[in-house]
């Protein structure tokens, strides 16, 4: 083994880049089940949902407005989705929710089957971003650095928003009690559509961001969904923080685990899950109520 | 009155010897076994048109002989093979089953096929059990053996002056067959293997830590097999560490697959790997087939396509000698020989193996813009080692 | 509360002298498919007793389908046990590694349950796959059948073996049922409705958890067993989570918390996969559709929806109770 210092920065960053792009995923469909006490199972496939419209777009107009229209396209289907079925759900229970979610699963995978075929895909990304840039004498990936670094914008952002405006206040009343928070005038209808919506939005994101460095496959969204429940689940669901810890603890306990000890690497990331259950049954962060 | 006495004769010549063809003309029940759902749905699409392809170029040269074929799918997992393999040899009583793409499904159909005495074509699953320790009088290989790809490739890296190497590919049977022959043929020739690095079978997102592994290994070049859209991934992501100017990659063509290339884009470029077939192999042979496939599916052939058009073209062989029903197909088929799209291909008699040239190629810029296969190497066809078969007699 | 009413034993008389009936007079395909049919009734009758009256809802059923698969193979093979010891002992050992999966979750509710039993089905899934002891992806083959020749019954023919693995389902259900007439079962039902007041009146919560788990994965386990002679191969493909996923989706069609609506379920759905993907390659997205309408409707399941209508008529047995709508 290397003892190297410049190799465990790399693998650092290679940890990080992988805990952000799961950040991205996770923390909408966490703050979905905050607020709504529902885990949204199909979030993986609006993920892939994501990955696919930035191919497409990428293709006719490059690469930038792919990133862009890929968030837009996803969250509008958010929210139709959200009139279609997950409000008529709302009084039915979140087992009822769950299901009905896994269902789409299936529909969303064969449905992109039709649109783009059974082939993956693959878009590139322009040429800035295709280097390495020099990293404190260590050359890293242009791209993956942007990965990170759109991670930690989208933290600072949300933290932002939930910590220190209006709307977030109402959120963080809202996951804390919702029926109290409606009673004190809030409009928590309206407040859940836009928490959806942003969910998906961000979902959208991170299968635009993922699309250049893998492949865009109709299954992309199921391989992507245990390890996004598995963040939020050692995190805690419903909590932002638990989001960031969950992430990171995923991405650095897969990337050391890889280096460190190749052939336990998959089976490391279950091992902390159940140990993790077994020691604080909801999570690292859990919510309150 | 003579005259017509001998046209009378000739008629009656004519009948007999349409009495005799008549009796040859029969029907061929092809059971075609491969998948149609899921991701590998496009598999299994490309394999039959090819197949088809096959029975409609070659299907002539045995007039008389028509061809049923039944199609089942299966879903690429290993127990559902096996109940519709047991369904097309029992309900519709084939007398050919060809197809099969997973490992999974050879190993799990084996020995119900052995059993049941029904000539297997084995047309693209690569598993090397299948004319090894598991060898069958009944299974003939027409497509390719994992070995067999990987085995030239390790003694011709050693040959082009790379030293150290560090092998990745995924871990499950395929990916451990693969790197070993490799690994066998790469250091029989003075070669040099750093590590051996496994990674989790279709649960890898991130290729990073173990391509910043091999960069840290101080080996002249990585072999990496991956298929599918683990080679999409693994490419994309190698190619953004701009790791192979110093560190290229080598591996067996699986990796750049005609039916992946136009995904990997411009990522792919400069990977050299070997396969048994490339849709830019300069033959009369591969342009006209090349010309067939695109007319027909609109699009280049890959290498399942071409294994699909000459498990027809040789099932066509056998029935060529006569042959119509199980016993006479089996015992024909491990007997064909022909010269296809991808060179002169003979069977091995003590393994049922396929015995075919393999080709090195370099991924380069084509004249529009998308990436192409440049063949740089033909390696001379050589037959795997018999592994443990013993084959019982025919 | 289980109970049967008039309904469910018309039923079961109907699904037991329907499957008895094409059993006896279908060809060989049609026997596959009720050997399928009853190896996944099986399973999602193991699941419906945990999930549907102890709302332990499990994302590792599948994985204990192939801990039972994997156990007799290599009991049989590796060690040379009769295949009767084979099966006893892969059932007891099944029902054992369940029962401390159970034990391990007990505090764990809800989706926290539901990731918990997909943790330890991934790490079984991940060590059968990449041990090459387990045979890897490979698999096991030349798993053998019971020699019942001493009763003049020869398993190696289809449809003996077929009626083989219908006389398994019987005697798994009149265990789940069984079980549910039990005090273990009647506490689980009243853990699942309220686990404070049953820790208040003493009961063990986790160890009442952990027996009903145990019980319902040596069920499960019956299934792998079965499944594992039915091929006579096996492969890691039985143990991934999708199985489990899919075992759900059938309790759910059927009716949760009902035990024979699963049967129906199971019925159902294998019968719909071979019509559905006969015409079109895009049958999980017809699944799904239909998951998505059975649960919109709001009826529990299939069965659970006939069991409403009639019950609301007032035709037949007493109106069912409103059991498991938040599990």
């Amino acid at each position: 083994m290397p003892i190297d210092p410049g190799f465990w920065v790399l693998q650092t960053l290679n940890a990080l880049q992988l805990s952000m792009l799961l950040f991205l995923l996770s923390v909408g469909l966490t703050v979905i089940f905050g607020l709504m006490h529902f885990v949204n199972l199909a979030h993986g496939s609006l993920y892939a949902l994501g990955a696919y419209v930035a191919a497409t777009v990428a293709g006719l107009a490059g690469f930038g407005a792919g990133v862009v229209v890929a968030p837009l396209a996803v969250a509008t289907l958010g929210a139709a989705l959200y009139f279609l079925l997950i409000r008529r759900m709302r009084r039915a229970g979140p087992m009822a929710q769950v299901l009905v979610t896994f269902g789409l699963i299936f529909v969303a995978m064969d449905v992109t089957r039709m649109f783009w075929g059974d082939l993956p895909m693959g878009i590139s990304v322009p040429a800035w971003l295709n280097g390495q840039l020099d990293f404190l004498g260590i050359e890293y990936p242009a791209y993956r650095i942007l990965i990170i670094v759109l991670g930690l914008i989208t933290l600072a952002a949300l933290t932002l928003v939930l910590t220190r405006t209006q709307v977030g206040a109402m959120i963080r009343a809202g996951v804390d009690n919702d029926q109290m928070a409606a009673c004190l005038g809030i409009n928590v209808e309206r407040m859940f559509f836009i928490v959806f919506v942003v969910g998906c939005a961000l979902a959208g994101l991170a299968g635009a961001i993922a699309a250049p460095v893998l492949a865009i496959s109709p299954d992309m969204g199921l391989q992507i969904l245990i390890p996004t429940l598995i963040v939020i689940v050692i995190g805690g669901l419903g909590s932002l923080k638990g989001a960031i810890a969950g992430s990171l603890i995923f991405g650095f306990v897969q990337t050391f685990g890889a280096v460190l000890a190749p052939s336990l690497a998959s089976i490391l990331i279950y091992a902390l899950l159940a140990a993790v259950l077994v020691l604080r049954p909801a999570g690292l962060f859990p919510t309150k109520g | 009155m003579k005259f017509t006495i001998g046209a009378a004769f000739a008629a009656l010549a004519a009948t007999t010897c349409m009495t005799t063809s008549a009796a040859m003309a029969e029907t061929i029940k092809v059971g075609l076994l491969v998948p149609y759902s899921g991701v590998y749905a496009a598999m299994g699409k490309e394999i039959e048109d090819a197949f088809m392809l096959g029975l409609e170029t070659y299907g002539k040269e045995v007039p008389g002989v028509t061809f049923d074929v039944i199609r089942e799918d299966d879903e690429m997992k290993p127990q559902v093979g096996l109940a519709k393999t047991k369904k097309l040899i029992l309900q519709d009583e084939i007398d050919v089953l060809t197809g099969i793409v997973s490992s999974g499904v050879t190993g799990a159909i084996r020995d119900t096929v052995h059993a049941a005495q029904v000539p297997m074509v084995i047309s693209t699953s690569g598993n090397d059990e299948a004319t090894g320790a598991q060898c069958s009088p009944y299974i003939t290989r027409i497509g390719f053996s994992n070995q067999q790809v990987n085995r030239p490739l390790g003694t011709w890296l050693a040959e082009q002056g790379v030293k150290k190497v560090y092998t990745l590919a995924p871990d499950y049977a395929a990916g451990k067959q693969m790197t070993q022959a490799f690994v066998d043929a790469f250091k029989a020739a003075g070669g040099e293997v750093v590590a051996s690095e496994y990674t989790p079978f279709q649960k890898t997102q991130d290729f990073g830590p173990y391509i910043t592994n091999a960069k840290a290994s101080g080996a002249d070049a990585v072999y990496a097999f991956y298929a599918g859209g683990e080679a999409i991934s693994f490419v994309k992501q190698y190619e953004s560490f701009g790791a192979k100017a110093e560190l290229p990659i080598y591996g067996p063509g699986f990796l750049t697959s005609q039916l992946y290339l136009e995904a990997e884009g411009a990522a792919a470029e400069g990977i050299v790997s070997a396969l048994h077939y490339v849709p830019t192999i300069d033959t009369p042979e591969n342009k006209a087939f090349v010309e067939a496939f695109k007319a027909k599916s609109g699009h280049l052939p890959s290498e399942f396509a071409l294994q699909g058009y000459d498990a027809a073209r040789a099932i066509i062989e056998a029935a060529k000698t006569g042959a119509t029903d199980r016993a006479s197909l089996a015992a024909a088929l491990p007997k064909v020989a022909f010269t296809g799209p991808r060179g002169a291909l003979t069977i091995d008699p003590a393994t049922n193996n396929l015995i075919q040239p393999i080709y090195v190629y370099e991924i380069v810029k084509g004249e529009n813009g998308a990436t192409t296969q440049k063949v740089i190497a033909t390696l001379p066809a050589s037959a795997d080692p018999a592994n443990g078969c013993v084959m019982a007699a025919n | 509360m289980f109970r049967h009413t008039r309904l469910r034993l018309i039923t079961l008389a109907l699904l037991a002298i329907g499957a008895v009936l094409y059993g006896a007079f279908t060809g060989y395909f049609g026997l596959e498919v009720l050997t399928e049919i009853a190896i996944l009734a099986i399973l999602v009758l193991s699941l419906d007793l945990v999930a549907g009256f102890g709302g332990m809802v499990s994302l590792c059923h599948g994985a204990l389908m192939g801990t039972g698969a994997y156990a007799f193979a290599m009991l049989a093979s590796d060690l040379g046990l009769s295949p009767a010891a084979a099966m006893a002992g892969a059932i007891g050992l099944t029902g054992a590694v369940a029962a401390l999966i159970g034990a391990i979750c007990a505090r764990s509710h809800g989706i926290y349950f539901i990731m918990a039993t997909l943790a330890f089905s991934q790490m079984g899934y991940s060590l059968v796959f990449e041990s090459p002891w387990f045979g890897g992806d490979d698999g096991l083959s030349d798993v053998p059948r019971p020699d019942l020749s001493a009763i003049g019954l020869d398993l190696n023919d289809p449809r003996t073996f077929t009626f083989w693995c219908l006389a398994a389902l019987a005697l798994a259900y009149l265990v789940a049922a069984q079980v549910l007439r039990s005090g273990m079962g009647r506490s689980m039902v009243g853990l699942m409705h309220n686990e404070k007041r049953l820790r208040a009146l003493g009961l063990t919560a986790w160890r009442v958890k952990a027996v009903a788990f145990g019980i319902s994965g040596a069920i499960a386990g019956l299934a792998g067993v079965l499944a594992a002679q039915q091929t006579q191969y096996i492969s890691p493909g039985l143990m991934a989570w999708t199985v489990s996923g899919e075992a759900l989706v059938v309790v759910i069609l059927g009716g949760l918390g009902t035990l024979v609506g699963p049967l129906v379920g199971a019925l159902l759905f294998v019968m719909l996969r071979h019509e559905v993907s006969a015409f079109t390659p895009y049958w999980h997205a017809v699944v799904g559709m239909i998951l998505v309408a059975v649960v919109m409707s709001r009826a529990n399941g299939v069965y659970g929806w006939i069991e409403h209508r009639l019950s609301v008529r007032g035709a037949h047995g007493k109106p069912i109770e409103p059991e498991v709508e938040n599990a």
